[in-house]
């Protein structure tokens, strides 16, 4: 029998429970519901973009409520995102250090992806 | 973070069955996609972020991010984010019914899936057409 060491990383992290599961379930099961009005806009909207020019996309985009809906969709999308990629990388990669880094980097894209579109979005919106 | 796999005894432990394991089902397949389209969706939004920053910054930058929203390109990641987005929502309305014990029997998580995944396809149509028809 291995020397029990205490605490996630040491030794005993394979043999203590991690509770953070069920506060991670609980939040992708609010924010999906979050999701159903706000992705169904979100899909609306995106879709009204397809083709239109310059002009056409900047005004139809620069409109208060897609503007509103698009940017609340984000704002729960990505971390409900983050927290899904979350999952599938502690599923698939196994190497500890490479994990870790793949784990950092999901959190930073996703703030960096939902900034980049909410700035998309003020940008559009304040121009008009 | 869980981390089941640290120390030289996890090795030594049996494996849980795994995909290969077991015969290939419809619910499977289902959950298989429900990750698929949930990865995919955070790829195309921040694929589409990148459009919204082009078209917030002007005309020559809304130049170089226009293909993601015309042309046959634009179209097709257009219409596979809306599909997967329809596709990934219902997925999550079947997990709110089954989280219920509701539809759990053979037939009944058979039709679950059937539904979600014909849902999936009708929605993403009505959607393209009804948008088609709104301008």
């Amino acid at each position: 029998m291995t020397k029990f060491d205490s605490g996630r990383l040491g030794r005993g992290a394979a043999y203590v429970s991690d509770p953070s599961g069920s506060r991670h379930a609980k939040f992708m099961q609010l924010s999906a519901r979050a999701l159903i009005p706000l992705g169904l806009l979100a899909a609306w909207f995106v879709v009204g973009v397809a083709g239109k020019s310059y002009e056409a996309a900047h005004a139809y985009l620069g409109r208060p409520f897609p503007a509103i809906a698009l940017i609340a969709f984000v704002a729960v999308a990505m971390p409900h995102a983050a927290a899904g990629a979350e999952t599938i990388i502690e599923d698939y990669v196994h190497d500890d250090a490479l994990k870790r880094r793949a784990l950092a980097a999901n959190r930073w894209a996703a703030k960096i992806v939902a900034l980049a579109w909410v700035a998309g979005i003020v940008l559009i919106a304040a121009a008009k | 973070m869980a981390n089941a796999d640290a120390g030289r005894q996890a090795d030594k432990r049996p494996l849980s069955p795994h995909l290969t394991i077991y015969k290939p089902m419809l619910t499977m397949a289902m959950s298989m996609a429900h990750r698929i389209t949930g990865a995919a969706l955070y790829l195309s939004v921040a694929l589409l972020a990148l459009y919204l920053l082009g078209l917030g910054l002007g005309p020559s930058a809304f130049a170089a991010v226009s293909w993601i929203a015309s042309g046959f390109f634009g179209y097709l990641v257009l219409f596979l984010f809306s599909w997967a987005a329809l596709h990934h929502l219902l997925g999550g309305l079947r997990h709110e019914v089954w989280d219920r014990g509701l539809y759990m029997d053979p037939k009944g998580r058979e039709l679950m899936v059937q539904a979600t995944l014909g849902g999936g396809i009708v929605l993403t149509l009505l959607l393209w057409i009804a948008s088609a028809i709104a301008g």
